[in-house]
């Protein structure tokens, strides 16, 4: 029962286990089934998912193919050991090189060699730590030799965890680094610019940090910390930090502020810092694209520069003080006159002020026109550097005008060229007031110095008239056969009047010494004679006083010497007369003697030796000296004081020389020395007998214009004696009249005459038509001022004679213009040849036969041989000298009353100097020489007439 | 557990006993899966462990021992069943060697579901294989039969010692002496 119960649990169990395995296996054999279509499905479904995979596989990879040809990177590949493996077309273009070229180079021989180590060590460490991707950049060198710069990225490709290869995206970073390269120098420069400039500065940002502080800056403002550890510091509170370090703290502080919110360019600020130091600061707002980005401070230590300037500076005032203290007005102005500066005094001397002159036209604002051609000059001088210095005229504000001096100077820059000018000017406006002034006293003294000539010329006039009567007298009463004593009180008469004459002469002499008026005469004279008249006049003066007057003359002086004989009279009489004054008693010698022969030229010493007082040793010198007169006080002698001096200029006057010597109470020796020349013409010898008139003036016919009553006198007196005709004038006017009815042979002319004078009568008869045109005309002048002689002949008078005048002065003047006139008035006596020009020859020759004859003589034998040159000279075309020869003939033609020849000669030799035609003048010459051979048998007649 | 190891346990208490202890062991025992059991099903190893506690007190033979004969019985199945796993190997540590690597990679190819222990192998010297058996089936004892019943396959004379590493048994070490 028990084994039935167990087999029908175990068959159960064995059925439900057979139920159980076949369900599970039922179930597997579904599940493979199902697995098994799904499996073919799956089957079919990767073919088409192949094909499809290897299409979209195709495409992807031209497109990558494409994609890498088109970039303009370098792709390439490269092997764990850095060989190329691929790289695409534009490394051609990046580098030149080929594609085949490249692969299976190593990457190292295109980097540069400095680079090459890093960069192997680079990726090496890339491979080493398996980095999947790098960048780099280094540079390489192209195929054409330039250097390329490349910034890579390389991704490592794994296969297996194995690196099979590289890829490397590699682009041209050239120009970028190129640009950093330069950017960066300038970063450098400009930074080592800044941190080296001698100025503090400091550069911040719009926030205010620092970006960038030089170690001057630090040093300026004694910031102990290096200038890199002060950037990025913020600077908002640094103003007010450091502003104890000025000596104004508020005002720099405000000013800081003021010029970080105005945000504008602020330079050239002068701070003066709490130690004294000066600063100079420039603000600099920093703009990029418009906008605010900070600003730079500079600071620059200018202390010494301030003080020395302080010191240009005081030292300009100090001298603008001087100059303005000086009265020199300064003027700066540029080459076109325009003004560039003027200085206060110069505003001050013209009334404007600085502003109202500068840049005007200095020229045009107050040159008054007269002045322009002195400015133009002026410039001219400047232009080239030169300086000078002018006058002119300024025409101040208010009108009136100003006289300046003006020193010009001209302005250079610093290549020398010349800008402009400056000028300093002087008022002399005053001065020349004051010039003006005194030019007009000038005048007056001039005025005043012409009336007083013209008094002593009247006064000489008025005192030697009455002389001259006097003397003139005298002459005449020597003519009326007076017994010896009478003879003898008329010639001290005659010779006291001459005195006197002379005396009264002494002031005038003395006035016309010094004009330099005084005229040596130089005509012969008896110089022994006068030596004894002398003698003679003082002779009788000494007579009866116990006083010897002895006269001394060397043997050797004899006849006639040439001097002024008035002069050497003065001098004696002045000196003799002296010691006359001052000799009581004892002796006067006087002695004459050669000192040397020279020549022409004899040398006479005089001496004039007395016994009288002496002169005191002290008082030598003076003797000669105006006005001094050496007397002892109370002597009983007065004088002008001026005989001394007068003698001393006289014989000075005449080359000679005058000393003295003296002793006090033993007399007195004056010795003078003269030139003489020896004349060998004899004189008329002084009988004082008037001169029986020689034959030649007998009959001639004389004008007398004077209108003094006793000089008519004496005029009148002498010339009847000479049985010379003659009519009185009393005055100009009537002198005139006379001049007009008839014809004189001379005219004697006083200057000084009521109505009309001598110089108003001789223009009129010079000038007016009538008899006497070229009468002679002689001035008769009591006036010795030489002036007046000029004035004389210059009117048109021939000659001149000074009254009071010996008769015969006045006998030889008028034999001497007789001679010529004489002829002209006279009929002829000969008459010549009606072929020669008669009226040229009576002219020439008059009544002068033999002067003729000599003429016509001497053209005979002398200047006809001369005539046959002119053939030669015409022939050898020597125009010169033909018309030299043709004036040097012309003349003698002339001389033998050839006139017409004498017209052709002209004519040849005008045409040497202008035609020069061989032609024109060979036939002119043979007329010429035609015309004279046949005139030449009437010369030869007439040269026989003549000598008869 | 694959249904064959409970197939071949109750061929084996059958063969050692008989029916009636296997219907004992079906009877008294609590088993989720009912008691039947097909070669190809799979079950709870709970329902071996439950089953082999059954037989030893049916028996009074301790589980180590029990476990031990079993494996020697199983080596000997799967070395008829599935001979070309052992006939390729040339000896007994060249087969021990691959049952993790080889063996029980092919095994999991046939049973996904099958949960199979974990070897660590080293070979120190020629004649000395170290094993480490980890397994949460804490089946040691089932292991020992097994490389028992390999050594005696390849007629190899070897020692095997046993030693607990973790007290819970999930950790084993067998050391493995060729004489």
């Amino acid at each position: 029962m028990e084994e039935n119960e167990i087999l029908r649990r175990r068959i159960e169990r064995e059925q439900k286990a057979r139920k159980q395995a076949e369900e599970i296996l039922e179930a597997k054999a579904l599940e493979l089934y199902e697995a098994n279509r799904q499996l073919r499905d799956l089957n079919e479904n990767l073919e088409i998912q192949i094909k499809k995979g290897v299409a979209e596989l195709q495409q992807t990879e031209k497109r990558y193919q494409d994609l890498i040809e088109s970039v303009q990177d370098i792709i390439y590949k490269i092997s764990p050991e850095g060989f190329f493996t691929f790289v695409n077309p534009v490394v051609k273009q990046r580098l030149g090189f080929s594609e085949s070229e490249i692969v299976g180079l190593h990457f190292t021989e295109l980097v540069l060699p400095e680079y090459r180590e890093n960069l192997v060590m680079f990726y090496r460490g890339m491979l080493q730590q398996k980095q999947e991707s790098t960048y780099n950049e280094f540079p390489v060198k192209a195929k054409n030799g330039t250097t390329v710069w490349i910034g890579q990225t390389v991704r490592l490709i794994e296969v297996d965890n194995q690196i099979t290869e590289m890829v490397a995206v590699a682009r041209d970073v050239t120009d970028r680094k190129n640009a950093e390269d330069s950017l960066r120098t300038t970063q450098t420069r400009l930074s080592t610019l800044i941190t080296n400039l001698q100025k503090g500065v400091l550069v911040e940002d719009e926030n205010r940090r620092i970006i960038l502080v030089n170690q001057l800056f630090c040093e300026i403002f004694g910031i102990p910390a290096e200038p890199e550890a002060l950037v990025g510091m913020d600077c908002s509170q640094s103003a007010e930090q450091a502003k104890n370090l000025f000596s104004n703290p508020e005002q720099f502080v405000q000013r800081i502020d003021e010029i970080l919110k105005r945000q504008q360019i602020a330079v050239e600020e002068n701070i003066t810092m709490a130690d004294g130091r000066i600063l100079q600061r420039d603000y600099i707002p920093i703009y990029l694209e418009g906008h605010y980005r900070g600003h730079l401070w500079e600071y620059a230590d200018i202390t010494e520069q301030h003080h020395s300037q302080e010191l240009i500076r005081k030292s300009e005032e100090k001298y603008r003080g001087i100059m303005n203290n000086m009265e020199l007005g300064l003027l700066e102005v540029d080459n076109d006159q325009k003004i560039i500066r003027a200085y206060d005094r110069f505003c001050k001397m013209v009334g404007y002020s600085e502003e109202e002159l500068v840049n005007q036209n200095a020229a045009e604002f107050f040159l008054p026109k007269e002045f322009n051609e002195v400015i133009d000059t002026q410039q001219q001088k400047r232009s080239k550097g030169y300086a000078s210095s002018y006058e002119l005229q300024l025409i101040k504000k208010d009108g009136s005008r100003l006289w300046a001096i003006v020193s010009g100077a001209p302005i250079m820059d610093e290549d020398g060229q010349v800008v402009g000018s400056l000028g300093i000017h002087y008022d002399i406006t005053e001065r020349k007031q004051l010039e003006q002034e005194l030019e007009h006293a000038k005048q007056i003294a001039e005025d005043a110095r012409q009336a007083e000539k013209q008094f002593l010329a009247n006064m000489s006039h008025e005192i030697r008239t009455p002389l001259n009567a006097i003397i003139g007298m005298t002459h005449l009463l020597f003519d009326t056969r007076p017994n010896k004593q009478q003879y003898e009180y008329l010639d001290i008469l005659k010779t006291s009047a001459d005195f006197l004459l002379g005396l009264i002469s002494d002031l005038l002499d003395m006035a016309k010494i010094e004009a330099g008026r005084i005229e040596v005469q130089k005509q012969p004279f008896d110089l022994v004679g006068l030596l004894r008249t002398n003698q003679r006049v003082f002779q009788i003066k000494l007579e009866g006083r116990p006083i010897e007057l002895n006269l001394m003359i060397d043997a050797r002086i004899s006849g006639n010497y040439i001097g002024d004989d008035l002069i050497m009279n003065q001098i004696l009489l002045n000196l003799i007369g002296n010691s006359e004054k001052f000799t009581e008693e004892g002796a006067i010698d006087i002695t004459a003697k050669i000192k040397k022969q020279e020549d022409e030229i004899t040398w006479i010493e005089f001496k004039i030796a007395d016994t009288g007082i002496g002169i005191p040793k002290e008082k030598l010198e003076l003797i000669f000296q105006k006005f001094k007169q050496v007397n002892a006080q109370g002597h009983k002698h007065k004088g002008t004081g001026l005989g001394l001096a007068i003698t001393k200029q006289l014989i000075e006057l005449q080359g000679g020389t005058i000393s003295v010597k003296s002793e006090e109470g033993e007399g007195t020796t004056f010795t003078f020395v003269l030139p003489f020349q020896k004349s060998d013409t004899e004189i008329v010898v002084n009988t004082h007998e008037i001169q029986l008139a020689p034959n030649n003036v007998e009959g001639c016919k004389i004008l007398v214009a004077e209108d003094n009553m006793m000089n008519q006198k004496y005029i009148s007196s002498l010339l009847s004696k000479w049985k010379i005709d003659f009519t009185i004038a009393s005055d100009g006017k009537k002198a005139i009249e006379q001049a007009q009815k008839q014809a004189f042979d001379i005219i004697l002319m006083d200057i000084q005459m009521p109505n009309t004078d001598g110089y108003e009568a001789t223009i009129a008869i010079r000038n007016t038509v009538n008899h006497n045109q070229k009468t002679p005309i002689i001035a008769l002048t009591a006036s010795a001022m030489l002036d007046q002689k000029s004035k004389a002949l210059s009117v048109g008078m021939n000659d001149f004679i000074t009254k009071p005048f010996a008769p015969n002065v006045l006998l030889n003047t008028i034999q001497s213009y007789l001679k010529v006139s004489k002829a002209s008035l006279r009929p002829t006596e000969y008459t010549f040849n009606a072929l020669l020009d008669k009226e040229r020859l009576t002219n020439l020759y008059g009544t002068d036969k033999e002067y003729a004859a000599d003429m016509f003589q001497a053209f005979i034998n002398d200047v006809l041989p001369d005539f046959q040159q002119f053939e030669q000279l015409i022939e050898l075309q020597d125009w010169h000298g033909l018309g030299v020869h043709a004036h040097k003939l012309k003349p003698a033609l002339g001389m033998v009353g050839l006139s017409k020849l004498e017209e052709q000669m002209n004519y040849i030799e005008k045409l040497s100097n202008t035609n020069q035609n061989i032609d024109t003048l060979k036939s002119i010459w043979n007329e010429f020489r035609a015309n004279l051979e046949q005139i030449l048998p009437v010369l030869k007649v007439e040269l026989e007439a003549l000598t008869k | 557990m694959k249904g064959i190891i409970f197939t071949e346990f109750f061929e084996m208490v059958e063969q050692k006993f008989d029916y009636t202890m296997v219907d004992k062991l079906l009877t008294n025992t609590q088993l989720p899966s009912g008691g039947v059991y097909t070669a190809v099903g799979t079950y709870s190893h709970t329902e071996m462990v439950s089953l082999v506690v059954s037989l030893s007190q049916e028996t009074s033979i301790p589980i180590p021992d029990l476990l031990k004969v079993f494996g020697g019985y199983l080596f000997k199945i799967f070395s008829k069943s599935y001979s070309h796993f052992i006939e390729n190997a040339p000896d007994a540590f060249t087969f021990l060697k691959s049952i993790h690597n080889y063996i029980h990679v092919e095994v999991r190819k046939l049973y996904p579901d099958a949960e199979l222990p974990h070897f660590e192998i080293e070979h120190p010297q020629p004649n000395i294989l170290v094993m480490d058996y980890h397994s949460i089936r804490k089946m040691s004892d089932l292991a020992f039969g097994l490389i028992e019943a390999c050594l005696e396959h390849f007629e190899e004379n070897a020692s095997i010692s046993q030693e607990v590493v973790n007290h819970d048994g999930s950790l084993v070490k067998f050391v493995i002496v060729k004489q």
